[in-house]
């Protein structure tokens, strides 16, 4: 699925937290988008799903737009929110039977197997699970559905190394077995350069730079960043200026 | 099948790159056979945790060079000739490494002892793992 994004502004009162962005993202591709905290990411990824319109500017998925087609479009999305949520009570179990009368396909098997290799209990209350438990939960609904596009935000926030690595094994896993576009913000810069084919670097609502990863690695050995890993692109790209 | 190959997110290197020279690496000791079948894009992106795409990225430069060879439908395998890269290259390729391996030394302050003996230690494991 195809995302086409042209001169965005999401506002907060007088406040623009994404200021005129663009950007595009190709069917098959995995596109990172990076900044520091309030940089305007998680404004773009509730716009990209509908949940919020836009002030100013246009964003299509697959040549819809999500704030009017948000329920067709959402069949073919799997979306992690940023901060997971669900009914405190509810097991993964009841929360499956819940999520997968949405659509209509539903891999059941591939979803428990997924609970497995996350070490995820089955009947243990939402609100029982540690933070890591709930993201890696989030994540298996997302992916439950075979998304044609994967929408993550932040999916290893507040995540410990073996969460991190179930969440970047599985996206992996995702990508060799079948062809899925990703979406994903992260301040996992050694998960991303691992995952993404292409890179949105946002600095106050603004993109500062926006392209191949590779690309941009390359770019930047040229201009004499050492050593060009996206690491040190992305301290050098979002360093406040110091006020002369 | 153990690869022994290895990519670092902190090499200056872009992941492709590095597993480029990896592979060719391995086929220059003769620890990938010509001939031999290797590890299909899904396996090696899931044993190094990279995006198949950047495997795929990989393969297709060393298939472009003729270090590798792809089968339709079969598979990718090592090529049966190795390419012959020429005296000049070679030897430019040697240089570079050598310069390398000159500067870590420097800066270490080793001696050119030293440095000699790390350079035959490193041949000898080399030709050992490739047995």
């Amino acid at each position: 699925m195809k995302i086409e994004a042209r001169d965005l502004v999401v506002r907060y009162g007088g406040k623009r937290a994404v200021d005129g962005v663009s950007f595009e993202v190709e069917p098959g591709t995995v596109f990172a988008l990076v900044g520091r905290n309030g940089a305007g990411k998680s404004s773009l990824v509730k716009v990209l799903l509908g949940q919020r319109h836009a002030d100013h500017g246009e964003v299509l998925v697959d040549g819809r737009d999500p704030w009017r087609d948000r329920a067709a479009l959402m069949r073919d999305i799997g979306a992690s929110p940023e901060v997971p949520d669900a009914p405190p009570g509810l097991s993964a179990t009841d929360l499956e039977k819940h999520h997968a009368g949405f659509y209509s396909q539903w891999d059941h098997a591939g979803f428990r197997a997924r609970l497995e290799r996350f070490e995820l209990p089955l009947d243990s209350p939402f609100a029982s699970l540690s933070r890591g438990q709930k993201a890696l939960l989030m994540l298996s609904f997302a992916l439950a559905p075979r998304p044609k596009l994967l929408v993550l935000d932040d999916p290893t926030l507040g995540l410990d190394a073996v969460a991190r690595r179930f969440v970047f094994d599985e996206l992996i896993g995702e990508l060799s077995e079948r062809g899925v576009t990703v979406f994903l913000t992260s301040h996992d810069l050694e998960g991303v350069e691992r995952v993404a084919t292409h890179l949105a670097i946002l600095r106050a609502g603004r993109v500062e730079s926006c392209g191949r990863l590779d690309e941009l690695r390359e770019e930047a050995a040229r201009s004499g960043v050492e050593p060009p890993t996206l690491e040190e692109i992305f301290v050098r790209r979002t360093r406040m200026e110091v006020s002369a | 099948m153990e690869t022994r190959l290895r990519v670092d997110t902190h090499d200056s290197r872009p992941l492709w790159r590095q597993i480029e020279e990896g592979l060719e690496q391995l086929v220059g000791v003769g620890a990938l056979l010509p001939g031999e079948v290797v590890p299909s894009v899904r396996e090696l992106a899931k044993e190094l945790r990279v995006n198949p795409a950047t495997v795929a990225k990989a393969f297709q430069k060393l298939v472009d060079r003729g270090v590798l060879e792809s089968r339709r439908g079969d598979g990718t395998y090592v090529a049966e000739k190795a390419p012959d890269i020429g005296a000049e290259a070679r030897r430019a390729r040697l240089v570079e490494a050598a310069t390398r391996l000159a500067t870590v030394a420097a800066t270490l302050g080793a001696s050119e002892a030293e440095s000699h003996a790390a350079l035959d230690r490193a041949i000898a494991s080399l030709r050992g793992s490739a047995s």
